[in-house]
């Protein structure tokens, strides 16, 4: 009898097999990291930026996802904000066109300082989209998801291949490593520019194990009559099994039509009205009164 | 794995048709464009964590990454070069979906000026001239990597990630921040790997085969 599934690896963690995320069709969750993804574009407001980074971290949270495996972002997340906020202040641009206003001692402009924070929160909101759908899927659901929405077998193909191949990888650079480290070799005492050395001579073999896997993965696929267009030798069409196992239902069309109704919504109101801007915003109006600008 | 003998060592040009010799698209060079991408998201993602200042990385062999897949698997490397840094600046967090898609101008130029390089100057990727060194450095890496890093700062200008004004010093960043680490990871590649990759039915002389 095999074993209960009780956690699915992702691409960045593992999740429990429960997640409440799992309840939906891949493709409605590729929605979702497109709609994530893309609307911060249009929205320059800081309020519904910071509302979508909560958001996400919300589904995080409810589709029962370790928040420790996001931590490895915190650096990110404060290395882009040290660094967006420095080049605001070092380069603000025509001084004479902008407000100054003084901090710690330290002369600042209200403009780049503000669109910089602008920029960060809409970045971030993005960025977390990303997090998010990579926390809680596999290569095998991004490989339905686009076969569902009728991407070609040869594109969907190639693009599980890379995922599947990044890990197979990172597991050959493991085995690598370690044969070396079971020879003698005492990382610990080389100088960086040795290590860096050592990392570009890795790749020789990875190459070579590249080169013999291309050679058996495609004979697999020609012994199995795989062709570039995915048609058999025979004619007609190949099915699809993987496809198969996953039905659209009505919660996944609900939950796509509340995200093409609200991308939409936010699209037509953005370019139709010019709404979204940061001019309505209460927190650019309270950094004005904080700063005296 | 190798199927067919290296090129003749001195003489002929490795991208020259040998007489009885039939190139054609295959699946082979599909599932090598695939394992490409796989090397592509594991290199990239490694340099993005490597230095990271911002969104960018003072480390980034990536750019090496594209370039050979240029000179060696032809149209092939320079999709892989394109679309592997979508993956890999997503698992890294060094940029989001809709950056990565404003950088591929520059991602394809960063792996198709060293793929046109080495076919229309007959250079040889094994690097045994000098000639072949000036192909490499001049447009694999210096001219590839000014074009990447001008277009790349103009992305982040856009998305607000630095102001105008910073863009000259960004965009000097950038281009050392690409260039070392593409030419020392590049050259080694180029002269260890390249053999294995001529010997074998992946690489492509023309553009796709």
């Amino acid at each position: 009898m095999p074993k209960a599934e009780i956690a699915k690896k992702t691409l960045l963690g593992v999740v429990p097999v429960d997640s409440p995320f799992y309840r939906f069709h891949p493709a409605t969750r590729l929605m979702l990291l497109v709609f994530l993804s893309v609307t911060p574009l249009f929205v320059d407001l800081p309020e519904i930026n910071l509302a979508l980074i909560a958001v996400a971290l919300f589904l995080l949270r409810w589709g029962k996802v370790q928040l420790g495996q996001i931590k490895r972002y915190l650096p990110l997340l404060f290395t882009v904000a040290l660094f967006m906020f420095t080049v605001a202040y070092l380069a603000p641009g025509d001084r004479a066109t902008l407000t100054p206003f003084k901090l710690l001692g330290l002369t600042f402009y209200l403009e780049p300082i503000w669109w910089a924070f602008v920029s960060y929160c809409r970045l971030i909101a993005m960025l977390f989209g990303a997090i998010l759908y990579f926390s809680t899927n596999r290569e095998r659901d991004l490989l339905v998801a686009l076969r569902t929405i009728r991407l070609p077998f040869a594109a969907s193909y190639v693009l599980a291949l890379s995922l599947r191949s990044a890990g197979m990888f990172m597991e050959d650079f493991a085995t690598i490593r370690e044969a070396q480290q079971a020879r003698g070799l005492d990382l610990e005492s080389m100088s960086i520019a040795d290590k860096v050395k050592l990392y570009t001579m890795y790749a020789v073999p990875l190459f070579a194990v590249a080169l013999r896997r291309a050679d058996e993965i495609s004979n697999a696929l020609f012994a199995r009559g795989y062709t570039l267009s995915a048609r058999p030798a025979t004619g007609g069409k190949r099915s699809d099994y993987l496809r198969k196992q996953y039905r659209v239902l009505a919660r996944d069309w609900i939950a796509i039509a509340a995200m093409g109704l609200a991308f939409g919504a936010v699209v037509a109101l953005r370019i139709g009205w010019g709404a979204f801007t940061d001019d309505a915003s209460l927190l650019k109006a309270l950094f004005r009164w904080v700063v005296g600008a | 794995m190798a199927t067919a003998p290296e090129p003749a060592a001195v003489g002929i040009s490795v991208w020259e048709i040998e007489p009885g010799e039939r190139r054609k698209p295959g699946i082979v060079h599909v599932v090598m464009m695939a394992l490409f991408i796989g090397i592509g998201i594991v290199v990239g993602t490694l340099g993005s964590l490597a230095i990271p200042i911002g969104f960018v990385s003072l480390f980034w062999p990536g750019q090496a990454v594209q370039a050979l897949g240029g000179i060696w698997f032809g149209a092939w490397g320079v999709i892989a070069g394109m679309f592997f840094p979508f993956i890999s600046n997503a698992l890294s967090g060094s940029a989001p979906i809709p950056v990565s898609a404003a950088y591929l101008p520059a991602n394809f130029l960063q792996g198709f000026l060293a793929a046109a390089g080495f076919r229309w100057l007959k250079a040889d990727p094994r690097l045994r001239t000098w000639r072949d060194w000036a192909v490499w450095v001049v447009i694999g890496v210096l001219v590839a990597n000014f074009l990447g890093a001008f277009w790349g700062t103009y992305v982040l200008t856009w998305f607000g990630l630095i102001t105008e004004a910073a863009r000259p010093t960004a965009l000097f960043g950038w281009f050392i921040g690409n260039s070392v680490p593409s030419l020392i990871f590049g050259s080694i590649l180029l002269k260890y790997v390249s053999p294995m990759i001529l010997r074998s039915k992946t690489f492509v002389k023309g553009w796709f085969a």
